[in-house]
């Protein structure tokens, strides 16, 4: 009778125990469990950006504002037909035939790709505005319009520096006036 | 009804795939833009260019050309291009002819006038022409209407007085040089 008090006493001080334990330590009884679906789809992609050329600085290499983005400026300066006059000296000026003359710059177009089995891209440009008459914008000789994107090129790899060059032919009954296009280039991935 | 219903959803599904293929088919794209400018100016500019029949001019193209007459004298040979056109008791001409070509761009002009002075006093005992207009110190019209974008031919006489040096006549077997200023302007 003595032995079994002492067990009950030594039960309910255990019991009593585990219950101080448990509202000590934020313990509930209640428990929940979740699983967090995580769904997405990889997409290739590609990117383009403008750098300025290794050359750049010298005559028909003038740097581009912001390079290293898909959003550059390229200044050709003022010139005039006469007196082959060109302020700026990276430059590269001439005529061309009689009664044009020519200013150029060249620079670097860089398409990386990302997720992608694609083994090359084909480049495009379009010129945003109509230009006034006898006004040409060219790339690498190929002129530009406003109306559709014109093909640069059909197979350009990627990760490799492509240098295009800008030209702009101004005639030489063009009255004085600044000239200026935004240029998009579209890399589509073969 | 079970299995209608199944053939829908089986429908329903095939139209989703067909729909999404062309999305993924779609090769990826980039773009980026270079926003270009050039400030086209007007002028005028003017060169001297060798005429055929002429002599040979130093610099040609530019607008700092020499000519050099050589050695002339009233009854000795000339150099090639150069010509005596007249020898009288009081003096001889001697003759060259050169090119000028004006060039414009975005004026509104179609010609222009060309103009010459001397830009120091002669040496003593010569006089220059050009197309039979006597230089000045001042500035004197050659053409009144000329073309652009051409070659325009210019006679340069050269008269020189018969009479001895320290007599009104120039010094002897000294280079002379003289220098003449021509303005284009636009009409």
């Amino acid at each position: 009778m003595k032995v079994s008090s002492i067990n009950g006493l030594v039960l309910r001080t255990a019991a009593l125990a585990l219950l101080m334990l448990a509202a000590a330590s934020g313990v509930s009884a209640q428990a929940s469990s979740a699983q967090l679906s995580i769904n997405l789809t990889v997409q290739s992609s590609i990117s383009l950006v403008f750098n300025d050329n290794p050359n750049v600085g010298s005559v028909g290499f003038c740097p581009l504002t912001n390079p290293g983005t898909n959003n550059v400026g390229l200044d050709l300066g003022s010139a005039s037909f006469p007196g082959n006059f060109h302020s700026s000296t990276c430059v590269d000026y001439a005529h061309v035939g009689a009664s044009f003359y020519q200013v150029s710059s060249a620079f670097d177009v860089l398409v990386t790709k990302s997720n992608s089995s694609s083994p090359s891209y084909r480049l495009a440009a379009q010129i945003s505005t109509a230009p006034p008459a006898n006004v040409v914008w060219l790339i690498n000789n190929i002129p530009l319009n406003n109306v559709a994107f014109t093909t640069l090129d059909l197979l350009d790899s990627y990760g490799r520096p492509v240098t295009k060059t800008l030209q702009v032919q101004v005639r030489n009954n063009v009255p004085a006036q600044l000239l200026q296009e935004t240029i998009t280039f579209l890399a589509t991935a073969n | 009804m079970k299995k209608h219903s199944a053939q829908i959803r089986i429908i329903l599904a095939l139209m989703a795939l067909l729909c999404a293929s062309p999305v993924f088919a779609q090769n990826p794209t980039a773009t980026g833009v270079i926003n270009g400018t050039l400030i086209n100016k007007n002028g005028i500019a003017l060169i001297f260019d060798t005429d055929p029949g002429g002599v040979t001019l130093g610099a040609a193209g530019t607008s700092a050309a020499t000519l050099d007459f050589g050695a002339i004298s009233a009854f000795g040979p000339l150099a090639p291009g150069v010509t005596r056109t007249s020898v009288t008791a009081v003096n001889y001409t001697v003759r060259t002819v050169f090119d000028v070509q004006v060039i414009q761009g975005g004026l509104n002009s179609n010609t222009y006038t060309l103009s010459a002075q001397l830009a120091s006093a002669l040496p003593t005992g010569f006089s220059f022409k050009i197309d039979g207009v006597t230089l000045a110190n001042g500035a004197s019209n050659i053409q009144t209407n000329a073309a652009y974008n051409v070659d325009v031919p210019h006679n340069l006489d050269l008269t020189v007085s018969t009479a001895a040096p320290g007599a009104g006549g120039p010094a002897v077997g000294t280079p002379l040089s003289t220098v003449i200023n021509f303005q284009a302007s636009a009409n």
